[in-house]
């Protein structure tokens, strides 16, 4: 009789950003919480190159929010902590934002913050780098996808740690980065934002690697309808306060990380994805590709005849309700993952 | 401070039939030229540990900084935090499941010391080599044993100790080799004939029949003991007269204990000439773990208190459940009360051993000021079988290389490996690498 073979759980998403700078980080890490309640994809680490403890705190909001309420007081059993937070020390990113000001300050009529956090300070965070190397080391061969919706600062800083190279091949098949503009466009802010950076991913980074240019983002933007309908479910949202807060309502705002998430989620059916080749950084930041049959990078391009598919996906999956952090034994978890009861001796 | 001529060597032993006994640091063994340039006593290295996490809420204090009053299980380290650098946030990632799935105290501790994610299995083991070894290697022609290994509970070095991890990973802290454990001495007269014999250990049988007309080693080593003597100004006589002492009251123990067990029931499950009493057993080890210091006979030593997964009850505090059920409380109120007991009660033992530390003489100043000893765990909730924010403390001062009286909490996940990596560089091993560091950590040079 053969026996049943385990299959490798989710994709593991590693996903570093510079949340708190416009909406597009955040909106993409609702909608990666919204993948991965319906079991699609797991986010197995979270870091901001934004150094600014509001970034990690607002990743810390969102990581609560998603996770649902808590567990009721004295309820027995196991409940996992919350994962932390990685935040670049010193990158040339550190401002504070209207989007964090609005989500952080935000309080009730009693002076309590809606949206409360843990991040007070630099050593509630992680450092990034540790963070994602950490993160791979319990990923499946081939099995995570790393999703860069800001500067490149933080994925170098990997790079750069003892055997993190061999690591990065082995577990992970894709990066996915939403910076740049394809097939070639003027200096970008993420790219320009640490040139030095992206030069080098690109150059050294050891895994295929699909780049989602501001044209994409522009093309295909999250509508500004739907914070005011599909997530009106919730009394307070921390994703609704952000995107009121980035620019005056009603507008729509592009989304390149969105497409970056959904496209290392969901790979099939929603984009085009251009020819291989090389995509190469000016010194000014702008990005050009050349193609080249035996290059590891392409980019993603907008498919007209799913662009509406694109944003209703982008709206239902991002305003779609918390999933209940899991609470006692895990359905993966062995049976002797369960702890013995108290012996009992006379 | 008496100065002679001809300094007595550093590792001069007093010997007779059987017997090699060690010398403390005297005056007598700085030359006179050498006075002026302030001979150091040497650094050690103690890794003493203790399984199944802590309960952090009680072992945490509430601030990061200067020590002020620190928590319930640390209660009885208060006089001491002037020597106590506590370390917050460190965490072995080689210790998580990793893909390997159940057997979370298997892998703590066959990781603690070798920062390595440990094999899987019961037959071929497999870890790295501990961080202790490292520098044991570096010091062995430097003292008479490169290290200590010791222990108070369970030498099995076979069959599966957690989920399918062997007992080598649980019952071991030193890794010599990717494949060669060091097993800890469990007993304290096996430990005093390593320290003061020949080498032989013998048999209890043969113990047992020699317990009636055994003579003190102190006896044996008479005559070198009075050539010695001879040759002392009256400071030296008198720290030469604690120590041996110390020895005696040691030997005194060991039999006290060899006597008790005798007169039990043979099926007694402590073994021959262990005390079934855990604080008299953690006193003999240590008190031995400080002759041997005393006497430069190691510098690098690992303590195993109990072994991970350990369901030992502390029938010494009226808990007859076993302490690792105990751990997984899963919120209970009377289990967590039990585990902080059994964790104060433990943290209590090591006190009393820092204020022995600080009260012996070396040099300048004190033994303890000449040490690193890490008390720890690989665990830090054990409800929930975590491995970051492990318990760690850093007693010692590491000989002016470590500001302690302080607590510092790093950022979240910084590996435990750079613990161990900056503890090598002051024991004189420099690495660039070891498990999964990414760097010393630092803890001299912050406010």
């Amino acid at each position: 009789m053969p026996f049943p073979v385990q299959a490798k759980p989710a994709v593991g998403i590693v996903f570093d950003s510079d949340l708190g700078n416009g909406v597009d980080a955040a909106l993409a890490l609702a909608l990666l919480y919204g993948l991965e309640g319906k079991g699609e994809a797991r986010l197995v680490s979270n870091s901001t190159t934004w150094s600014n403890l509001s970034s990690a705190a607002f990743a810390d909001v969102l990581a609560r929010f998603y996770s649902g309420p808590p567990p009721p007081a004295g309820a027995r059993g196991f409940q996992r902590p919350l994962p932390p937070i990685g935040m670049a020390e010193n990158s040339n990113l550190r401002g504070d934002t209207s989007v964090l000001d609005a989500v952080l300050e935000k309080q009730t009529a009693d002076g309590l913050p809606v949206y409360p956090h843990g991040i007070h300070k630099l050593n509630d965070t992680a450092d990034p780098a540790v963070l994602i190397r950490n993160a791979l080391t319990a990923q499946y061969d081939a099995n995570c996808v790393v999703v860069l919706a800001g500067p490149a600062t933080n994925l170098v800083k990997v790079m750069d740690l003892d055997g993190a190279l061999d690591l990065i091949r082995h577990k992970v098949k894709l990066l996915v980065m939403a910076a740049g503009a394809y097939p070639d466009g003027s200096a970008e802010f993420r790219v320009k934002t640490d040139v030095a950076a992206a030069k080098r991913l690109l150059a050294e980074w050891p895994t295929p690697m699909v780049a989602v240019g501001s044209e994409v983002g522009d093309g295909l933007p999250f509508p500004g309808s739907s914070i005011e309908e599909d997530f009106a479910w919730a009394p307070a949202h921390p994703i609704v306060d952000a995107y009121r807060a980035f620019e005056p309502m009603p507008y729509d705002a592009a989304v390149p990380s969105m497409a970056a998430v959904l496209y290392a989620v969901r790979p099939d059916g929603y984009f085009k994805l251009s020819a291989p080749g090389t995509i190469g950084v000016q010194e000014d930041g702008s990005t050009r590709f050349t193609p080249a049959a035996d290059g590891r990078h392409r980019y993603l391009a907008i498919d007209p005849a799913q662009k509406e598919k694109v944003v209703r996906t982008y709206a239902e999956l991002a305003s779609a309700k918390p999933v209940p952090r899991q609470f006692g034994r895990g359905p993966n978890q062995k049976k002797n993952d369960e702890p013995p009861e108290p012996v009992k001796k006379p | 401070m008496t100065i002679t001529r001809k300094a007595l060597h550093r590792r001069s032993f007093l010997r007779g039939m059987g017997a090699a006994v060690g010398l403390p640091f005297l005056d007598a063994m700085v030359p006179a030229m050498a006075i002026a340039r302030a001979a150091k006593p040497p650094l050690r290295m103690v890794f003493a540990y203790v399984p199944n996490g802590i309960i952090m809420e009680q072992w945490n204090p509430g601030y990061e900084g200067r020590l002020g009053e620190l928590p319930r299980i640390l209660k009885a380290m208060e006089p001491h935090r002037d020597d106590i650098l506590m370390l917050g946030n460190l965490t072995h990632n080689s210790g998580r499941a990793l893909l390997d799935g159940a057997g979370d105290h298997g892998r703590c501790s066959g990781s603690y010391l070798t920062g390595i994610q440990v094999k899987k299995t019961t037959v071929d083991i497999r870890a790295g080599v501990s961080c202790d070894q490292i520098v044991a290697r570096h010091v062995a022609d430097q003292a008479r044993f490169p290290s200590l290994e010791v222990g108070m509970e369970d030498a099995r070095q076979a069959g599966d100790c957690d989920s399918g991890y062997s007992c080598a990973y649980t019952n071991n802290l030193a890794w010599k080799s990717e494949t060669q454990p060091l097993p800890p001495i469990l007993n304290p007269r096996a430990l005093f004939e390593r320290l003061f014999g020949n080498g032989a250990i013998l048999s209890p049988e043969t113990r047992a029949r020699q317990a009636d007309y055994r003579r003190s080693i102190l006896d044996f080593v008479g005559e070198d003991t009075r050539q010695l003597e001879a040759t002392l100004g009256p400071t030296d006589r008198r720290k030469l007269d604690e120590y041996l002492s110390s020895i005696r009251e040691v030997e005194r123990q060991i039999e006290r204990a060899e006597k008790t067990n005798a007169q039990f029931d043979p099926h007694m499950e402590k073994p021959y000439g262990v005390p079934a009493d855990f604080a008299e057993h953690f006193k003999l080890m240590t008190d031995m773990i400080t002759i041997a210091f005393q006497a430069d006979l190691t510098r690098v030593v690992t303590f195993l208190m109990t072994r991970e997964g350990t369901s030992r009850p502390y029938r010494e505090l009226g808990i007859a459940d076993g302490h690792h059920p105990c751990t997984h409380h899963q919120g209970k109120p009377e289990l967590i009360e039990k585990v902080t007991q059994i964790n104060t009660y433990h943290a209590t033992q090591m006190a009393a051993w820092v204020a022995k530390l600080k009260s012996i003489r070396e040099g300048e100043g004190r033994l303890l000021d000449n040490m690193m000893l890490v008390y720890g765990a690989g665990l830090s909730d054990g409800n929930r079988h975590l491995h970051e924010d492990l318990p760690t403390m850093l007693i010692g001062n590491g000989g002016g290389t470590v500001k302690t009286g302080r607590r510092i909490v790093y950022r979240r996940e910084t590996p435990m490996c750079n613990l161990h990596l900056a503890m090598m560089e002051r024991m004189g091993v420099h690495m660039e690498h070891f498990g999964d560091a990414t760097g010393q950590l630092r803890f001299a040079d912050l406010a």
